[in-house]
């Protein structure tokens, strides 16, 4: 090692270089852990998708707050990363279940029954979701998709829906393909898109039939 | 080795800052949101599709598969923005944007004397203006008063099965979105 009379004129050039390489070691690796650390929080918490603000009713989660100014920064940066155009309190609220009544993830190939009761709304929709929340690809005419005024609806108004790729009688929603499926419930024109009204409202439960692997 | 701890620890405040200030410029400069999407698909005052059916791929995300909806931009600094749509659907509703995509102002159909699309949005003070001598042509219309200058009309209307999509199609391109003359 050359000698270095500039930081060390006293003889003993590699201790204060050390004690420099040493702070810049450690100056980076503060700046590494916060960068990285803080940037990769943000991208986890904005990827999951139950977060903060979300209301749980059975295994169905919404927003009601999103894209509204009361919203919180979570929200805010989820819609505007995404380019959501979240509904507006006159028009509805979107419910969405990822879990069964087990708590296993929803999945493409599996059957799935949904039953129960539905909330007071004009009408409303239901569709089967791949992970970007659009409707799943399934090849065929029919949408996976339903909405209220052509269900079939049980003696005490319940409804009876199957979720399967194969036809079912009664109510049938299509589902097709492989993977993690999401099912997406949007009530319009509806009282509990106002928060108080969500605090008794009850949703179908989903349950599995059975999968075809 | 205490020196390490001190960096370490240093470094997890420092996510910490990070990550809030992360959190809150996401708004401010994503070039993905809703306003930038549509800005990329056409001008100020057209209404655009939103969803798939038009071809093309869908401006905003998540557009329920039962429905379509159209969209334009606006600027208030120009004049106020008259939005009207003909014809009878079975179900439509209406959001008013700012430029980062809060919904500032939401109304459906029932809200609209008979059934008809006919809104206008305008800044508080452009609504001082107008309520002085009210015009015999806007006494029906839904005014929508919004403290924004940039800002973006969404449609939203319903297609229960197939035979409604033409009717619904059409209801969405004869809608119009021009500024109003005042």
């Amino acid at each position: 090692m050359a000698p270095c009379p500039a930081i060390s004129p006293s003889g003993n050039p590699s201790f204060p270089r050390l004690i420099m390489l040493n702070n810049a070691f450690l100056t980076l690796l503060a700046l590494a852990i916060a960068i990285g650390g803080g940037g990769g929080s943000v991208w986890y918490a904005l990827k999951t998708q139950d977060g903060i603000g979300a209301i749980r009713i059975g295994q169905w989660t919404a927003f009601p707050d999103i894209g509204t100014q009361a919203a919180d920064p979570y929200s805010k940066a989820r819609v505007a990363r995404e380019g959501v155009l979240a509904l507006g309190q006159a028009e509805g609220l979107s419910f969405i279940a990822e879990r069964d009544t087990d708590g296993e993830q929803l999945k493409r190939q599996c059957a799935y029954e949904i039953e129960g009761g539905f909330p007071t709304a004009r009408f409303w929709t239901l569709y089967a979701a791949d992970r970007s929340l659009s409707v799943v690809e399934t090849g065929k005419p029919r949408l996976a998709a339903l909405q209220s005024y052509q269900v079939l609806r049980q003696p005490d108004n319940s409804v009876l829906i199957s979720v399967s790729n194969r036809p079912a009688p009664g109510n049938w929603l299509l589902s097709d393909g492989f993977g993690r499926m999401y099912l997406v419930l949007t009530f319009y024109d509806t009282p509990i898109a106002s928060s108080t009204g969500l605090s008794d409202v009850t949703l179908p439960q989903i349950v599995k039939v059975g999968c075809n692997a | 080795m205490r020196r390490l701890l001190h960096a370490i620890l240093l470094g997890l405040l420092g996510a910490g800052i990070v990550h809030i200030i992360v959190l809150l410029l996401i708004p401010e400069f994503s070039e993905r949101n809703a306003w930038s999407r549509l800005a990329m698909a056409s001008n100020l005052y057209r209404m655009t599709r939103l969803d798939a059916e038009a071809g093309g791929t869908p401006v905003a995300k998540s557009v329920d598969p039962l429905f379509y909806a159209a969209a334009c931009r606006f600027d208030l600094s120009d004049g106020m923005v008259r939005v009207k749509a003909p014809g009878n659907v079975p179900f439509w509703s209406v959001s008013v944007y700012d430029r980062s995509g809060h919904n500032i102002y939401s109304f459906n159909d029932h809200s609209a004397t008979g059934k008809v699309l006919d809104s206008i949005v305008l800044t508080p003070a452009q609504m001082i203006e107008i309520r002085k001598d009210l015009p015999e042509e806007l006494q029906e219309a839904i005014f929508v008063e919004a403290a924004i200058d940039e800002g973006m009309f969404v449609i939203r209307s319903f297609v229960p099965d197939d035979s409604w999509k033409p009717t619904v199609s059409r209801f969405l391109e004869q809608s119009s979105c021009k500024l109003q003359d005042y």
